[in-house]
């Protein structure tokens, strides 16, 4: 942690002299009001709890960190997304605090709003109100959400009105180096648009610290479309805790991209619901980890409407004493008929210290379904890594070519703007950068690179 | 068992696992409801108990006490102050075959099992006269130095054999049933089987029936020695008829190095039942054990079988299947441990869901660091009947060493519409072209059955299937 | 391996007695018995859990959760569930000084 910063926790006095400090209507309020309480009555979650069994935070001190204040205003760490793209708006916050908007009025002319969540809940009351904390994310379910809803400082809205498509991307940044970020995004398709949003986390430095806890909440219209990328690269000392949820109606689509790179321990619940037939999502993960972090993502895929599909993929690469847990569940409702559910979690162990846990499950209460899950486990194969070698590469670059081939897939939806580049390449230096270029073209090519092709069954 | 045997499977088993039971009559024990030190205290004096295994109960007591319930699974409720925890065999033999209940009479009828075994089954006290087979082939086994006795008679004859292994695979802190049963624990089947003794007849938990084996607490421990090789065989496919609610045992095994053993039950409930069972095993070097695990009936079943490989070349199988009606719950599935390098294990689990009836597949693989070259696949299909019914699946998988090979694939799905059709079109009634997809999807199970078995499985599905069951 | 870290004073624990402790961003329990310090990381082998509300009967500490059972003085699993010895941390007393010295994860 930076020493710069003033600390003082989540006290009662923290937190009236932040409602004070906030110039905000009734209802919101109010419902950080209930959000505290909530705080207040809670315990963070115990180890009993099957959400926590593998995932230890004794060692997190909640009152190391504190509601973020004007004077934790930092330099934003450097936004990796942005990097060769043009985008229709990008909203960037450092240690909680707003930092920079900008905006392209051909874009906001149709009616599309974009910016700082907390400045425009203040304008856009009604359209907020509907959707913030209500149907999503719930900010009582546990104590790391109610702390959220009580003191979020900072976020990001996305409003798309109906029938309207933005052609280039959007883009948020929330940069955390030693301070506390609480930020929120909110994004908003009206039915029938169409948008593409670039969501990434990062710090200044590799190993800064910090707390995030944070909440998404996605709203996708009647037959709309979004395209959605969340890169985490948080410093590898940030406590990382995030609820994030979308929810997908009658023929709409949402193709969900992540990266899960950073942080020192991550806890994220990623949870899409699809609620109106035809509704359709796909989701692909990418846990890339090194050193001792420890990354655990819970995902939900809920049913509740038929006729819809769900497909995620989650794929894991693990270095040093690094440890991920992944937990997955497809959910169908009774009535939901005709699901077409998926989930795969693959997971490749580069070191006899890691360690990957995979829980994927099925809870289905409808019969005409078809719900298939999968999960294998393997190592880089030696064979694969010889062969590499004496095509004159080190064995540390051909394990990392099939790193690459291994993530291959679930790069194959990213948006044209973004390339797994962008994704992996902040995790390990030089990561997509193997000279020998050309003959990693022809070993992809070959197919010489996917991993023992026993076990892993595409 | 079952009447249709096949002859030379009758000339090599006999009859003799039907009418053997234990008749001598011992005191009535009244023991009042509920649970507590001196209800536990007094089952082990009235088994005439030396103090270690009355102190483990007592411990075992306090254990279960301060254990809360499990909040995962199924929902259970249970008053364990409305429990009988010891019954002696006069009391439940006691039982006039006029208090069975009729649909359970006639479940009977349709497996055709005969009416010796009905009444046994049904807890009725019966005559029987096949002393002479069962004891030539107890003489046969004690001749090659096998003890087969209940659990009871073990902490008397054999003290140092069963203390040695007894509580070590599944401790009483292990979870809350396996704690209960520790406590109250009564009756259950005590096996050592000698260095390179291979036994090559099932052994039927009936052979060793007394009245105390049909308890709600059973404890069994399987000691296979260096070599040797069994196949232990319990349950039926009849509904197992009890007035208590609750049948919580614990089995314990143990295979040594280049030891080969196969636990197989069949078990099918009554609706009232919560069948909350512990089973483990340890397999050493180059051993193999073998769980088949068939679940019906019960209100609700939290069983999961475990192989723990502890040795280099130990193998690990485990198939099960559960079938879930009206009101059931069947929460099965495995668990795998590797635990040295070259361990191989391998869990198929096949279940369906009908009439509203709940099926959960819940298992565990598990690869610990240093188990180099573990090698571990996993298969669950589920298929659901109609709309009421549920499934769910929830395998955890824990790899902690790089070079392995671990894969789960699950699905869920229901009768495919092209199947029934093209069956229907070949004059078959929805209910048969159901009923033989069914029996198609469970074959992999069935066929690892022994022969009585599986004509009584078969039969048993489509009873199920024709909403007779259950 | 780490230093010798300082890690409590003779008289901070009873003996018998425990006693959970935050080093170097790690967590391992701390014994007293029978006038000796032994050390091992809050681990059970068996579910990843916490042993430090175990109890601890002579040199071996249980697993509150399932009973697997460790020997505090090499961190040995002694018991089922567990099968897999967790990790042990090299202690030493010097004067009214316990020290502790982390060993690899």
């Amino acid at each position: 942690m930076s020493s710069t910063l003033e600390v003082s926790g989540f006290t009662q006095a923290s937190f009236d002299a932040f409602i004070e400090s906030r110039n905000e209507p009734g209802w919101l309020i109010d419902l950080r009001r209930q959000a505290w309480k909530s705080f207040l009555e809670k315990d963070l979650p115990a180890r009993t709890e099957e959400e926590w069994m593998r995932t230890d935070i004794r060692l997190f001190k909640l009152d190391r960190f504190g509601i973020p204040t004007a004077s934790d205003q930092a330099e934003c760490s450097r936004p990796l997304l942005l990097e060769g793209v043009e985008v229709a708006g990008s909203n960037k916050s450092a240690n909680g605090v707003s930092v920079d908007t900008s905006f392209a009025d051909s874009v906001a002319s149709q009616g599309v709003l974009f910016g700082d969540l907390s400045q425009l809940a203040n304008q856009h009351e009604a359209l907020i109100q509907k959707h913030l904390f209500t149907r999503a994310v719930n900010p009582h379910f546990d104590k790391f959400s109610a702390l959220h809803a009580a003191c979020w400082t900072t976020g990001t809205l996305l409003y798309v009105p109906d029938g309207v498509t933005v052609e280039l991307p959007f883009h948020s940044l929330a940069s955390l180096s030693g301070g506390t970020d609480l930020s929120h995004l909110l994004v908003i398709m009206g039915e029938n648009s169409e948008a593409t949003f670039l969501n990434e986390t990062g710090s200044l430095h590799e190993n800064d610290g910090g707390l995030h806890c944070g909440a998404s909440e996605i709203f996708v219209g009647k037959g709309a479309r979004l395209r959605f990328v969340t890169l985490q690269d948080w410093g590898r000392d940030v406590w990382h805790f995030a609820h994030q949820r979308a929810i997908v109606d009658r023929d709409a689509s949402l193709q969900w991209t992540v990266g899960a790179l950073g942080s020192r321990l991550s806890k994220a619940n990623q949870e899409v619901e699809l609620v109106g037939p035809g509704a359709e999502c796909q989701v692909n993960g990418v846990m890339f980890t090194e050193g001792k972090q420890h990354l655990s993502y819970h995902t939900q895929q809920h049913h509740a409407a038929p006729h819809c599909r769900s497909d995620f993929l989650y794929k894991a690469a693990l270095q040093d004493k690094s440890r991920t847990v992944w937990r997955g569940i497809i959910k169908v409702d009774p009535g939901a008929q005709k699901t077409d559910g998926y989930q795969r979690n693959d997971n490749l162990l580069l070191s006899g210290n890691a360690r990957a846990d995979a829980i994927p499950g099925l809870a289905i209460e409808a019969d005409d379904v078809r719900c298939t899950h999968g999960s294998t486990t393997a190592r880089v194969d030696d064979e694969l890594v010889f062969y590499a070698q004496t095509r004159g590469l080190t064995k540390r670059e051909a394990v990392r070519i099939a790193v690459t081939g291994f993530f291959s897939k679930c790069w194959t939806a990213l948006p044209l703007t973004v390339s797994e580049k962008h994704l992996v390449k902040p995790s390990v230096a030089g990561f997509a950068n193997v000279n020998n270029s050309h003959l990693v073209e022809f070993a992809m090519d070959t197919g010489c690179f996917s991993l023992r092709k026993e076990t892993i069954r595409e | 068992m079952a009447t249709e045997v096949a002859a030379s499977e009758k000339d090599r088993i006999g009859e003799i696992n039907k009418y053997d039971f234990q008749t001598k009559s011992e005191a009535v024990f009244k023991a009042r409801k509920g649970i507590d030190r001196e209800i536990v205290a007094q089952i082990s004096e009235m088994k005439g108990e030396p103090a270690w295994m009355r102190d483990f109960r007592l411990r075992s007591l306090d254990i279960f006490d301060a254990k809360p319930m499990p909040t995962w699974g199924g929902d259970i409720n249970i008053d364990f102050q409305d429990i009988y925890y010891y019954l002696k065999p006069t009391d439940k033999q006691g039982k006039s075959w006029d208090d069975v209940p009729a649909e359970i009479k006639e479940t009977f009828d349709k497996l055709g099992i005969p009416e010796a075994e009905k009444k046994f089954l049904a807890g009725v006290k019966a005559q029987f006269e096949s002393e002479v087979v069962y004891g030539s082939l107890q003489e046969d086994l004690s001749n090659k130095g096998v003890i087969f006795t209940d659990t009871d008679t073990a902490v008397k004859e054999h003290p140092e054999l069963l203390r040695e292994y007894f509580g070590t695979i599944i401790p009483p802190e292990d979870n809350k049933f396996a704690a209960l049963n520790s406590a109250v624990w009564s009756g259950g089947s005590f096996i050592y089987v000698p260095p390179g003794v291979s036994i090559d007849f099932p052994l039927q938990a009936y052979f060793r029936i007394n009245a105390e084996r049909m308890g709600q607490f059973e404890r069994t421990l399987i000691i296979v020695d260096e070599g040797a090789q069994i196949h232990y065989v319990e349950g039926c496919t009849a509904p197992m008829y009890s007035s208590e609610s609750l049948h919580s045992a614990v089995v314990e095994v143990i295979v040594k190095k280049n030891a080969r053993c196969r636990y197989t039950t069949i078990q099918n409930w009554a609706n009232n039942i919560y069948n909350l069972v512990t089973k483990r095993a340890v397999a050493y070097q180059d051993a193999t054990m073998e769980w088949v695990d068939g679940n019906l009936g019960s209100h609700l079943t939290m069983k999961y079988p475990a192989v723990y490989m502890l040795e280099p070349g130990a193998r690990g199988e485990i198939l099960s299947i559960a079938f879930a009606s009206s009101g059931q719950h069947q929460d099965a599935g495995a668990k795998l441990v590797h635990g040295a390098p070259n361990t191989t294990g391998q869990i198929i689990s096949k279940s369906i869901s009908k009439n509203g009836g709940r099926s959960s597949y819940r298992g565990l693989v598990k690869v610990e660091k240093g188990a180099h070259n573990a090698k571990c696949n996993v298969v669950c299909d589920a298929l659901i009947l109609d709309p009421e019914s549920r499934s769910d699946t929830y395998p955890y998988i824990e790899i902690a060493e790089q070079d392995v090979s671990i894969g789960h694939e699950a699905s869920v799905s229901r009768i495919g519409e092209e199947q029934l059709f093209y069956l229907m079109s070949r004059g078959m009634s929805e209910s048969e072209a159901s009923t033989m997809i069914v029996n198609g999807f469970i074959e992999p199970l069935v066929k690892e059955l022994p022969m009585e078995y599986a004509v009584e499985m078969n039969r048993l599905i489509q009873l199920q299937m024709e909403g007779s069951v259950g | 391996m780490s230093d010798f870290i300082r890690i409590a004073s003779i008289s901070d624990l009873p003996d018998p007695g425990k006693q959970l402790l935050e080093v170097d961003d790690r967590l391992v329990v701390l014994f007293h018995v029978q006038g000796q310090f032994y050390c091992i990381e809050d681990l059970c082998t068996h579910d990843g859990g916490t042993l430090a509300d175990g109890d601890l009967d002579g040199t071996a500490i249980a697993c509150p959760r399932h009973g697997a059972k460790f020997d505090i003085r090499n961190g040995k699993v002694i018991s089922m569930p567990a099968t897999e010895d967790t990790i042990y941390h090299q202690v030493k007393v010097e004067g009214n000084d316990v020290f502790v010295r982390l060993s690899d994860e």
